[in-house]
């Protein structure tokens, strides 16, 4: 299967979850009270977050068809996006500084004058074209890689804190020995390893990325596990399977979301991180960073590009970091004790 | 209770100071200075220059790195040298009293015969006691070249250089038996090694017929040979430094301690951070300035463009060298503190770095500032040649595609654009190669323009078509042709680089990927031949047409040999036209070869030639005769400066800022002051 098709594929089924999951939280008293509560919080955050999601989602729907765009004439044949499309052809020839009319370096005439809001970079290419493609790429990772380390941790976390003994004596181990090794020195030997790729990028920053919500997870079982309605159902003969998927993991639900959210800002920084030391995924901002990084030294000093991805970049964590920490007060009963 | 006492006595008196403290921190910045030197230097013509890399090694036999090469070269010396200021670059005798008598027999063996000064002395140095308790320094003789040549042969030296001095005959054999014998005896292994090479030798070709004679005897036909006599590599070596800095005893290794009979001697080394490099008194041109040798005295021959640049100064012209009697190297990892160093006058003279580009060069020339400051400019063309090569082995863009690919790839050397690649790269440095030869190399042709190396889409999309490939589509995928570029640079400016000459090729409609791995795979894949497009460079090891034009010789083909032909360009007339070409002397009948050979690389395209690099190199104004060179030679002995003018330039440049100072003490009398009262006021 192409790519493209894949990635309109999944496009569809997280735009149908998206519509299924509002109907469940507009059918739930508790979980739409909770949502009013959080939009009622961070309606700024929430807003932004809903952009950037938009801007992927337009930058994963593509096809391929199309007339030329500008002198690229393989373009035609590839699946463009919808954002790629909104930008097409208006490639110039090098720097441009924001909305200027001719070359930052040498002052010839643009091609396009006027039209680049945030410039241009050292080939030409549009920087809010660039940074709007970076959200893709940050959610992708930071989305991707918690699909991955959340349910690794639950079950490491959730099996050590419930059948406790050897089990737990085992899955400590691998939290201990993971947690004694230098995170970043261990991502970048993973990628190595397994080549470099968008997937394993994520594949790597889950691996060193499971540990902390594993450690809170299992104690949130033990705790659970001790609870007379466990222990009631344990006496009434319900399996243990069951138990645990009836009775401890939704109850883990509130501590999975807000991890979600705080894990994935963190996430997307540290593939910036990976992307200035070089290994990063092609198209992220911490990859315009990194490109950008000489432009700060020179004379005059380029300061748009990486101000374009620094901005996004930050704009999208402290969205996140802001409905995260909402969340946390709107789902922990004690915050919401506290607040009350 | 006296201990009590004698405690609180102690801090009071420690508290008492603190003015005193204060007066005394404020005397030193106010007498605070940036000079990283001594003031005691201000006056000594010691030349301050800076390093990037710390050199591996200073073993002449194996050094082959610029940084390396800065110091082997100046306390090494060598048979012969180049010219300081004549270009192209000519020989002249450097030990050696002439340059060599050349002697052509029938069985296409070649003999070059170098006559040695007499009387030349190593520097002085400990290790000569093995010859004779109390000796500092001896004669150099040939026995020392011979021995030398022999340290280049042996497998345990492996010496980066011995493929070229194969020529010599029995070179190889030499290494060989060595090897044999050392395995067979490993207590022979042990002796030390000029006895081991006098028990094993003699190399059948180096034959060392009088003390000052030396012979050498080429099997083919290689009058290249005699630029490897130009270089340290085959410095006379004297036997007992190899044997006693053998890093045994506190004593160094001869990797770190080099002992020569050049212009300067290494008298402080400190790889990771400093060297300092001293007038050698032994050196044959500070002993015998009545010699008047060609490498020892300043020349009174050069180009025109050095007589406009006063670099044949009747002040110079004649005179013994060297001028600069210390230099001073520091390491610099980082562009920026380097140039602002240079800028405040701590460095005599820098390169351009990017970052400060356009600051210091304007419409090709000095900025305003830069020439104000007395900053002068000089441009140079590195003898090299960066190119994007095809792999001719490859079923879709390689020789096997036959005439297809050839269009194809002419059609995509017509839409790289090499100016504007320089320029959005380089900052524009670099001349637009047209064929593997630079300027300053014989055969290099300044009217001749390529016409693949043109920009023309047109033409390109015509050639496509004919090639086959009509708007780049690929008739048997019906999608546009798909090819590789193979690279080992994953770094984010490689990335912008590699899509710059994408973008071109989407103008055709080629769609081609970036493969960028690590250096290992990549060269994994060039030893499978699992590539179709690479990018590269070569760096001239002497400045023959021959250098540059083996790079396509067939012998050489990566995939037959594991040479430097790394497109495995394979064609019989051109590896005909190359050995004819490689050992005529440069004049008409060669200039015809080149031109031929020139002619079918043009048409074949194995490589999309980019550009020959150029240096712009920066000094200040107390700096004299400064040419750029190019090569990895050292031209250090070659300059002079004026300490005095520097010294009053530094101190001028480097006024001590003092109201950031001034300002402070005004906020921490105001604010303290207040203070101060506020709490006398309380206590009373």
């Amino acid at each position: 299967m192409e790519a493209w098709v894949f990635s309109n594929i999944v496009v569809a089924i997280l735009i149908t979850a998206a519509v299924g999951l509002t109907g469940v939280v507009l059918r739930s008293r508790m979980w739409s009270n909770a949502f009013l509560s959080l939009w009622r919080r961070r309606r700024v955050a929430i807003i932004a977050i809903g952009f950037y999601v938009l801007v992927a989602l337009l930058d994963s729907v593509s096809w391929v068809g199309g007339e030329q765009f500008g002198e690229d004439a393989v373009a035609k044949y590839q699946a463009q996006s919808i954002l790629d499309r909104a930008f097409a052809g208006i490639r110039e020839r090098s720097y441009s500084a924001p909305l200027a009319s001719v070359e930052f370096y040498g002052g010839a005439p643009l091609v396009h004058p006027g039209r680049h809001l945030l410039g241009t970079d050292l080939l030409g290419r549009d920087v809010l074209h660039l940074a709007l493609k970076g959200a893709r790429v940050a959610l992708l990772i930071g989305g991707l890689t918690s699909l991955i380390a959340i349910p690794l941790a639950l079950l490491f976390g959730v099996s050590a804190g419930y059948f406790g003994g050897r089990i737990d004596d085992f899955v400590f181990f691998i939290m201990s020995t993971l947690a004694s090794m230098p995170g970043l020195l261990l991502l970048i030997t993973l990628i190595m390893v397994m080549g470099k790729s968008t997937f394993s990028v994520c594949i790597a920053l889950a691996v060193t990325g499971w540990v902390g919500f594993c450690r809170v997870s299992r104690g949130e079982t033990i705790k659970l596990r001790e609870l007379e309605y466990i222990s009631a159902a344990r006496a009434l003969g319900v399996g243990e399977m069951r138990i645990i998927f009836r009775h401890i993991l939704p109850n883990l639900a509130h501590l999975v979301i807000i991890t979600f959210v705080l894990m994935f800002s963190g996430l997307v920084l540290s593939e910036a991180i990976l992307s200035w030391l070089g290994i990063g995924v092609d198209g992220s901002w911490g990859q315009m960073i990194d490109q950008a990084r000489d432009e700060l030294s020179r004379d005059p000093i380029v300061w748009w590009n990486i101000s374009a991805a620094g901005s996004a970049l930050f704009g999208l964590i402290l969205a996140v970091n802001f409905v995260g920490d909402a969340l946390r007060d709107v789902m922990d009963p004690r915050t919401l004790r506290e607040g009350e | 209770m006296t201990g009590g006492a004698g405690v609180s006595g102690t801090l009071r008196g420690a508290r008492r100071p603190g003015p005193a403290w204060v007066v005394m921190l404020v005397c030193t910045l106010l007498a605070c200075t940036n000079n990283p030197y001594p003031d005691a230097d201000a006056d000594k013509k010691i030349l301050y220059t800076s390093f990037r890399e710390a050199p591996r090694t200073l073993d002449p036999a194996v050094a082959y790195t610029t940084s390396a090469h800065a110091i082997t070269g100046a306390v090494y010396e060598t048979l012969l040298e180049y010219h300081y200021l004549k270009r192209p670059y000519t020989l002249i005798p450097g030990l050696a009293a002439g340059l060599p008598d050349t002697r052509s027999d029938a069985e296409g063996v070649t003999v070059y015969r170098f006559e040695l000064r007499p009387g030349v002395l190593y520097q002085e140095d400990p290790s000569f006691g093995l010859g004779g308790a109390g000796r500092t320094t001896r004669e150099v003789s040939t026995a020392d070249i011979e021995f030398q040549l022999m340290r280049l042969a042996d497998p345990a030296v492996n010496s980066p250089v011995v493929e070229p001095l194969s020529n010599v005959l029995g070179f190889r054999d030499f290494g060989e038996r060595l090897r044999v014998r050392r395995e067979a005896e490993p207590e022979f292994a042990t002796l030390p090694a000029h006895e081991q090479y006098a028990d094993v030798g003699p190399i059948e070709g180096v034959v060392v017929d009088a003390p000052l004679g030396l012979a050498v005897y080429v099997a083919s036909d290689y009058p290249q040979i005699l630029y490897w006599f130009a270089m340290p590599f085959t410095t006379p070596m004297p036997w007992e430094a190899v044997q006693y800095y053998d890093g045994e005893d506190g004593r160094p290794r001869l990797a770190d301690h080099p002992v020569g009979a050049g212009p300067y001697v290494l008298a402080e080394y400190d790889k990771q951070a400093r060297y300092v490099l001293d007038v050698n008194p032994n050196w044959y041109g500070v002993r015998h300035p009545e010699w008047k040798a060609p490498a020892a005295t300043y020349p009174s021959e050069g180009e025109p463009e050095d007589l406009a640049a006063g670099r044949l100064d009747p002040a110079y012209v004649g005179r013994p060298l060297p001028f600069i009697e210390r230099l001073e190297a520091r390491r610099e990892k980082e562009a920026i503190p380097y140039f602002n160093k240079f800028l405040q006058g701590y460095y005599d003279a820098a390169g351009v770095i990017r970052e400060s580009f356009d600051k210091v060069i304007h419409e090709g020339g000095l900025s305003d500032e830069m020439a104000r400051r007395g900053i002068s400019l000089e441009k140079s063309v590195e003898p090299t040649v960066f190119y994007i090569g095809f792999n001719m082995d490859d079923e879709v863009i390689g020789t096997v595609a036959q005439e297809p690919g050839r269009k194809l790839r002419q059609a995509m050397s017509l839409v790289v654009d090499t100016e504007e690649y320089n320029r959005l790269f380089s900052n524009g440095r670099g001349v637009p190669a047209q064929s593997p030869l630079p300027p300053g190399i014989f055969g290099y042709d300044p009217d001749y323009v390529n016409p693949y190396r043109l920009v023309d889409l047109e033409r390109a999309r015509g050639l496509m078509k004919a090639a086959g490939y009509a708007d780049g589509i690929d008739p048997e995928t019906g999608k546009p042709l798909t090819l590789t570029f193979d690279t080992p640079d994953t770094s984010a400016q490689g990335r912008l680089r590699f899509e710059f000459f994408t973008h071109a090729w989407r103008q055709l409609g080629i769609d081609v990927e970036v493969a960028a791995t690590n250096y290992n795979k990549f060269q994994e894949k060039v030893r499978n031949g699992a590539y179709q497009i690479f990018m590269w460079g070569w760096v001239a090891d002497y400045p023959d047409p021959e250098n540059f034009l083996f790079l396509l010789w067939s012998d050489m083909a990566r995939s037959a040999s594991g040479g430097p032909n790394t497109a495995n360009f394979k064609h019989p007339r051109y590896d005909e036209l190359y050995l004819e070409m490689k050992s005529k002397p440069n004049g008409e009948e060669r200039m015809v070869l080149i031109r031929e050979m020139t002619d079918i690389l043009q048409r074949e395209r194995p490589w999309i030639e980019l550009n020959h690099a150029e240096d712009y190199a920066l000094f200040h104004d107390w700096l004299s005769n400064v040419k750029p060179f190019g090569m990895s030679f050292p031209t250090v002995k070659y300059r002079d400066l004026d300490a005095g003018a520097r010294t009053r330039q530094r101190e001028a440049w480097n006024e001590p800022v003092l109201w950031p100072l001034y300002a402070l003490i005004i906020i921490f009398v105001a604010v303290t002051v207040p203070g101060v009262v506020t709490f006398i006021r309380e206590r009373q």
